[in-house]
C-alpha cells in the first residue's frame, strides 16, 4: 500500500481516534493522542490490511526551542515485513505530566527504547516492566536529552589560561 | 682482572720497542685478548637489567574501549606485529599484566571501572593512554566523557591520534621502553614498586 | 539419582550470580552481562549498558551539519561509511536533493567495503571467542588490505568521512579503482580459506549448531534486524525492499537462514562477504563519468577553479565553509542496511544550520534484549557464542 492508501484507510477507521495526518516528504505520519496510542498501535498490529508487526524505532524529541504546546512528542517507526510498507506515530507529551502507556506488550523490542526514553528525557512510561536507567549511571540526576540540561563543554588548557592548567594539574594523580 | 694485567704488560713492551709498530701492537692485542675480556664479562647495575627485562616483556591488559581498540588488535596482528617488541599475549586478567592501554573514550560510567582494574594490576605498572579521546577527551568535549583518563590514573606515554595508527601505537610502546630504560636502576623505578 | 534430558544429574536448584564484567575479552567492548546461574546453566542473563556513552545525539544539537558526520563516523566504528551515508541521506532527503550517478556508485562501493571490513572483524572476533585463533590472523589480513583502500581514497584508515552532503569529497583515481579490482580478483580465494577452516568443522559445528535459536516470530517481534533477522528466515534487506543510493542497479542475492541459531548466522555473514565482493565488482564495471558530488553551491562546496574566477562560487564557498548548510524545517528517517542490520537517523530541523535532534537507531542497541532472552538455557560457554554471533558494537549502542 502506497503512503497515501495507508493514511486514507486510518482516517477511515480511526476517525476521532487520531488527531490528524499527512504524507510527510514520502512517508505516512499520523499525530494521535498519548491515551490513544495503545489502541492505534494494537489496531495498527493486528489489521490485516495494515499489518505492521515490526517496530523499527521509538524516539523523543525536545521542542523546547520552538516553544510550541506540547513540548515533547514521541516518535514510533513501524515497517510491515510481508506488505513492505512503514508508517510513523507522533505522540505529543506535556511538559508537566509526560506520561505514555508502554507498547511492549505488543512489541517486545519496545522495551530498550522506552527504558531509554525514561533516562534521558524523563518521560514516565505506563506498565514498563522495568523502568530505570539504562545509559546514564544509576544515580545521575537529570535527563541529558533535554533542551534545558546543559551540554557542559569544558575549556581547553592553553598558554592563554595557564592559571585553569595549574589547577587542573595539581588535580591529576601523581604519576610515579 | 689478570688477563687485563697481562694486555697492559704487553702493550707496554711493545711500545718500549721501537722496532714494532703501535698500530700492529694494538691489532695483536685486540685478536688476542679481545674475546677473553669483552665477551665473557659485562658489569652493570641490577636495575638496569630489571629495567631490561621489564621492557621487553610488557604484557598489556584488554582494556579496549572503542573504535581505538580495532587499531590495538591490528597492531596485535601480523602486519604490525607487537610480538616482536614483547607484547605477545594481551592477558584478559589485570592480575597477570603490567601494561594498561586505555583504548577509547572513557566515559563517566567507565571510570570507576577503570579505576578498579588499575589497582588489580600488580607492580610495577604503566599505563598508555592510546588516542585523543583518552589523552584529553578527544572530539567529545561534553557531560558524559571524562577529559583525558589522566584524571582517573598517572598516565606514562600518551598517544594521540584518532584512531592512532597501529604504527604509531608501536612507537608509543617503544617509548614506553625507552622511558623503562631510562628510569632503570634509579630512584624512579624504585618508586614504582611501592 | 536421576539424569535430566541434558544430561546433568538432578539436584537441588542453587543460584550464583556471575558478572560478565565490563572489562572481558569476550564481550566485544564494554559490556556488562549479570548472569544468574543454575551450575553451567544460565537461568537469566540481565545487561548492563552505558559504559561507552559520549553523548553524541546531545552533542550534534550544537553543531553544524558537516561537523556531525565526522561524529557519525565514530558510532559504528567498525563500518564508519554506513553511519556516513544514513546521516547524508537523511539531510539530503530533508534538503530535497538529489546525488549524480557517479556519487552513488562511489557511496555503495565504499559502503560494501565496509561491510566486508566489519564481518570480517566480526568472523575474526567470533572464532577468537570460540578458540580458532588463526581465522582472526587470517581475517585481519584481508581487512588491512581493505583499510590500504580507505587511506589511499580518503586519507584515513578508518573514519573515513568520504561520504558527505551531496556526494562525497572528493573523485577516485584511476590507481584507486584498479586497487579495488585486485582486491576484488583476490578475496574470493580467501573467502573459500576462512571456510575451508570453519564451515565443515565438528569442534564448530558443535559449538555453534542449535544453539541461541531464535524463531521467525521471535526475531520480529524484539525487533531484531540484519543477519539475525535474516539467519532467522525473514527475508527483509533494506537494500532490496527499499532501495537507496542506486541499489537497485545491482544484481545480488540476500542469503538467509532456517534455523536462526548461531550456525546460520554464520552462514549468511559468510555468504554476504561473498555477495558484497560481487556488487562492488558489478560497481566497478558500471561506474559512470560525470560530477562526484551535487551541482547545487548551497549545499557542496564549489570547484576550486572556479573560485579564482566567479565571485558567486566565492560567496557560497564563504558561506558553507563558516556558516553551513542550511535544511528546510522537518523531520524524517531514512533506513538503511548496515552490516548489524536497519541503522536509520531519525532527524528534525528547525530550519537553521544546526540539527534541532539527531537519532541513530542502532541496530545493535535493539539486539540484546532478545540476544539475553536467547541466552536463558544455554550454558557459560555459549552465552560467549551468542554475543558473537549478535555482532554488537557498543559505539552504537551507547551513542
Amino acid at each position: 500500500m502506497t503512503s497515501e492508501e495507508i493514511v486514507e484507510k486510518i482516517k477511515t477507521d480511526q476517525g476521532k481516534a487520531i488527531n490528524s495526518s499527512e504524507v510527510n516528504l514520502g512517508d505516512s505520519v499520523i499525530f494521535v493522542g498519548a491515551e490513544r496510542i495503545h489502541d492505534i498501535a494494537e489496531y495498527l498490529k493486528n489489521d490485516p490490511d495494515l499489518d505492521f508487526d515490526y517496530l523499527s524505532n521509538i524516539t523523543g524529541t525536545d521542542y523546547l526551542n520552538e516553544e510550541r504546546e506540547p513540548r515533547f512528542e514521541v516518535v514510533y517507526e513501524l515497517h510491515s515485513i510481508e506488505k513492505n510498507h512503514s508508517i510513523r506515530i507522533r505522540v505529543g507529551l506535556d511538559e508537566e505530566d509526560p506520561t505514555i502507556p508502554t507498547v511492549s506488550d505488543l512489541w517486545k523490542g519496545a522495551l530498550y527504547p522506552e527504558r531509554e526514553l525514561f533516562d534521558m528525557f524523563g518521560f514516565n512510561i505506563k506498565g514498563h516492566s522495568n523502568l530505570s536507567r539504562l545509559i546514564m549511571p544509576e544515580e545521575w540526576e537529570g535527563n541529558p536529552l533535554r533542551k534545558d540540561y546543559p551540554l557542559t563543554i569544558e575549556d581547553v588548557t592553553f598558554s592563554h589560561n595557564r592559571e585553569f592548567k595549574q589547577d587542573l594539574v595539581k588535580s591529576k594523580p601523581r604519576t610515579r | 682482572m689478570g688477563l687485563i694485567d697481562q694486555a697492559v704488560d704487553l702493550l707496554e713492551t711493545g711500545v718500549s720497542n721501537v722496532k714494532e709498530n703501535v698500530k700492529d701492537v694494538l691489532d695483536q692485542a685486540d685478536y688476542d685478548y679481545s674475546g677473553a675480556i669483552y665477551d665473557s664479562i659485562l658489569t652493570t647495575k641490577v636495575g638496569k637489567v630489571i629495567g631490561w627485562a621489564q621492557k621487553n616483556a610488557l604484557w598489556p591488559a584488554t582494556f579496549g574501549l572503542a573504535c581505538c581498540a580495532i587499531e590495538m588488535m591490528a597492531m596485535a596482528n601480523s602486519r604490525w606485529d607487537a610480538a616482536r617488541f614483547g607484547a605477545e599475549v594481551f592477558r584478559a586478567s589485570p592480575r597477570q599484566a603490567d601494561l594498561m592501554i586505555v583504548s577509547g573514550r572513557v566515559s563517566q560510567k567507565m571510570a570507576p571501572v577503570l579505576k578498579t582494574i588499575f589497582d588489580q594490576m600488580p607492580e610495577p605498572k604503566w599505563v598508555i593512554s592510546m588516542g585523543a579521546c583518552a589523552s584529553c577527551g578527544g572530539i567529545f568535549n561534553n557531560y558524559a566523557i571524562v577529559q583525558g583518563v589522566d584524571r582517573v590514573v598517572p598516565v606514562d606515554v600518551y598517544v594521540p591520534g584518532c584512531p592512532p595508527g597501529p604504527e604509531a601505537l608501536l612507537y608509543g610502546i617503544i617509548k614506553l621502553q625507552e622511558k623503562i630504560m631510562n628510569e632503570a636502576g634509579t630512584k624512579q623505578a624504585a618508586k614504582r614498586v611501592a | 539419582m536421576t539424569v535430566t534430558d541434558q544430561g546433568l544429574l538432578e539436584r537441588e536448584k542453587d543460584s550464583m550470580t556471575l558478572n560478565m564484567g565490563p572489562q572481558h575479552p569476550s564481550t566485544h567492548g564494554v559490556f556488562r552481562v549479570v548472569l544468574e546461574m543454575d551450575g553451567e546453566l544460565v537461568d537469566s542473563a540481565e545487561p548492563h549498558i552505558g559504559f561507552l556513552h559520549t553523548g553524541i545525539e546531545k552533542t550534534a544539537e550544537a553543531k553544524r551539519y558537516v561537523h556531525v558526520i565526522p561524529m557519525t563516523d565514530r558510532l559504528d566504528y567498525l563500518s564508519p561509511p554506513g553511519n556516513n551515508l544514513a546521516f547524508c541521506l537523511t539531510v539530503e532527503k530533508l534538503l530535497q536533493t538529489d546525488v549524480p550517478e557517479r556519487a552513488k556508485f562511489l557511496r555503495v562501493i565504499m559502503c560494501e567495503l565496509a561491510r566486508m571490513a566489519s564481518h570480517l572483524v566480526w568472523l575474526a572476533t567470533h572464532a577468537l571467542d570460540i578458540g580458532a585463533m588463526t581465522v582472526f590472523l587470517y581475517c585481519w589480513r584481508e581487512r588491512e588490505m581493505i583499510l590500504d583502500l580507505n587511506e589511499e581514497i580518503s586519507g584515513v584508515r578508518m573514519m573515513t568521512s568520504y561520504i558527505r552532503l551531496g556526494g562525497v569529497v572528493k573523485d577516485s583515481t584511476p590507481g584507486w579503482l584498479q586497487s579495488v579490482r585486485n582486491f576484488v580478483e583476490y578475496f574470493p580465494a580467501k573467502i573459500d580459506e576462512y571456510e575451508r577452516l570453519l564451515t565443515r568443522n565438528p569442534i564448530w559445528l558443535d559449538r555453534t549448531q542449535n544453539i541461541g535459536v531464535m524463531s521467525r516470530e521471535e526475531a520480529i517481534n524484539w525487533s531484531m534486524s540484519g543477519p539475525v533477522l535474516r539467519a532467522s528466515g525473514v527475508n527483509w534487506d533494506l537494500r532490496k525492499q527499499r532501495p537507496y543510493s542506486g541499489y537497485e542497479n545491482f544484481e545480488f542475492e540476500v542469503p538467509t537462514g532456517k534455523n536462526g541459531d548461531i550456525y546460520d548466522r554464520y552462514l549468511v555473514r559468510v555468504a554476504e562477504l561473498r555477495q558484497s565482493r560481487e556488487i562492488v565488482r558489478q560497481a566497478l564495471k558500471n561506474l559512470p563519468a560525470g560530477p562526484y558530488k551535487v551541482d547545487d553551491n548551497k549545499i557542496s562546496l564549489p570547484n576550486r577553479k572556479t573560485l579564482k574566477s566567479s565571485m558567486e562560487a566565492l560567496i557560497h564557498h564563504f558561506k558553507l565553509v563558516s556558516e553551513g548548510v542550511s535544511v528546510p524545517k522537518g523531520e524524517t528517517y531514512v533506513p538503511i542496511e548496515g552490516p548489524r542490520g536497519e541503522v536509520g537517523f531519525y532527524i528534525v530541523s528547525d530550519g537553521s544550520n544546526v540539527p534541532s535532534r539527531v537519532k541513530l537507531r542502532a541496530p545493535s542497541f535493539m539486539a540484546i534484549p532478545g540476544m539475553c532472552k536467547m541466552m536463558e538455557g544455554c550454558f557459560i560457554a555459549d552465552v560467549v557464542g551468542i554475543i558473537g554471533s549478535i555482532d554488537i558494537v557498543m559505539g552504537e549502542v551507547d551513542r
